[in-house]
């Protein structure tokens, strides 16, 4: 698109709605972005599950089926994806010195997903211990 | 032996005749595997078209002023070697995300504006006199902030920012990043100043990290990386005591 810019005839290209294809880096940053999507309806379904289950157990049906097994399973891969890409990057973001110098990312990025394992699973044996 | 040549297809646009840029081709030898794009953008301008428009100055990947597309990647052209593309053709673009003026030569009025806008100099509450001495610093001081004040103002990391692309108000990696720079310089004491503009929505919030301009900066500043910390400090003025302090 060509326009004026002071006393200049300039040409503005414009991002075509394409631009996250032009390069690997994009398109995973996009799948990074989308990956919280299938998350947050998973957890949206889970919300409406714990809603029913407040009605006792006459109102209570838990979804299942073979469709909700894949959906599950694929917001599982979307949400490891995504937990493993935010606490990747947290190497870049949290920063601090010790005795004058800076602490290496590597040792944050570890900790985090140590602890993240560490959290995860004791919350499957809560689950687990719950259930039976 | 028939001489080795390469296909350079350059953009051009004359903002006086084109309603849009469009390709021209030229082949050109390629005599010396030393090469770089510059190179050939130099025999072209010398030898067949004198009216091929583009910047760049050192030669050496210093002013910063040669950025363009090179096969879609942000990159000096001083420093992309013809032997890396060749024998396929080269695609030379004026760099993304910019308005066109002719060929390949971009309006950097904006890239200007930002770059101002975060007070790229050391401000004092009280001048230090000339005749006190040197203002040292230690290493770890100088540490603090080296590898932001690497930057050329090439531009290429803006080229790659789809944010910026998207929306032309975000401030911008190199601006961010050379903020981050004055405010971590131990003779500095602007950071209150700089606040504003950097803790802006415009500012860091307008940042989702996609990272590219860190992949393509061709003196390793690590934008990304200046943006994101500046995001977690700026919180953490917010949130910590006292931590609005100077
Ligand atoms: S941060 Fe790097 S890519 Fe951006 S303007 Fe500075 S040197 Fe160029
Ligand atoms: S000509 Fe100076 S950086 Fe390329």
């Amino acid at each position: 698109m060509a326009e004026e810019s002071g006393n200049t005839r300039v040409y503005r290209k414009t991002m075509p709605p394409s631009w996250w294809t032009r390069k690997a880096h994009y398109f995973w940053y996009v799948v990074r972005e989308f990956s919280a999507l299938p998350l947050a309806i998973w957890l949206l379904l889970l919300l409406g599950e714990i809603r029913s289950a407040a009605n006792g157990p006459a109102g209570y049906h838990p979804l299942g089926g073979t469709g909700f097994v894949i959906f599950s399973v694929i917001a599982l891969f979307f949400s490891l994806y995504h937990s493993y890409t935010f606490l990747s990057l947290s190497g870049a973001i949290i920063h601090f010195k010790v005795i004058d110098r800076q602490f290496p990312s590597w040792p944050i990025v570890w900790a985090q997903m140590i602890m993240w394992a560490i959290v995860s699973a004791f919350i499957i044996w809560a689950l687990w211990w719950f259930s039976t | 032996m028939a001489e080795k040549t390469i296909t350079i297809q350059a953009t051009r646009f004359d903002p006086d005749k084109d309603a849009r840029p469009h390709l021209q081709s030229y082949e050109i030898p390629f005599i010396d595997e030393s090469m770089v794009v510059l190179d050939a953008l130099n025999y072209i301008k010398t030898h067949v078209d004198g009216s091929l428009s583009y910047r760049w100055s050192c030669r050496m990947g210093i002013c910063g002023s040669c950025g363009m597309m090179i096969n879609g990647q942000s990159k000096l052209s001083c420093s992309a070697f013809l032997r890396d593309y060749w024998p396929k053709p080269i695609l030379v673009e004026p760099l993304n995300n910019f308005p066109i003026i002719r060929d390949l030569v971009i309006d950097m009025e904006d890239f200007m504006h930002k770059l101002k806008s975060i007070k790229p100099w050391i401000i004092r509450k009280t001048e230090i006199p000339l005749g006190s001495g040197e203002h040292r610093q230690t290493n770890a001081q100088i540490d603090d902030f080296r590898q932001f004040s690497e930057c050329i103002n090439c531009m290429l990391c803006y080229s790659a920012c789809p944010v910026y692309g998207l929306n032309n108000e975000f401030r911008g990696p190199a601006a961010i990043a050379l903020a981050r720079r004055y405010n971590h310089d131990s003779r500095d004491e602007g950071t209150k100043e700089r606040l504003p503009v950097i803790a802006d929505a415009e500012g860091v919030w307008e940042c989702s990290f996609v990272g590219e301009c860190s992949v393509v900066c061709p003196k390793g500043v690590d934008p990304a990386k200046a943006i994101q910390q500046s995001k977690l400090d700026t919180s953490l003025r917010f949130v910590v005591p006292f931590g609005n302090r100077e």
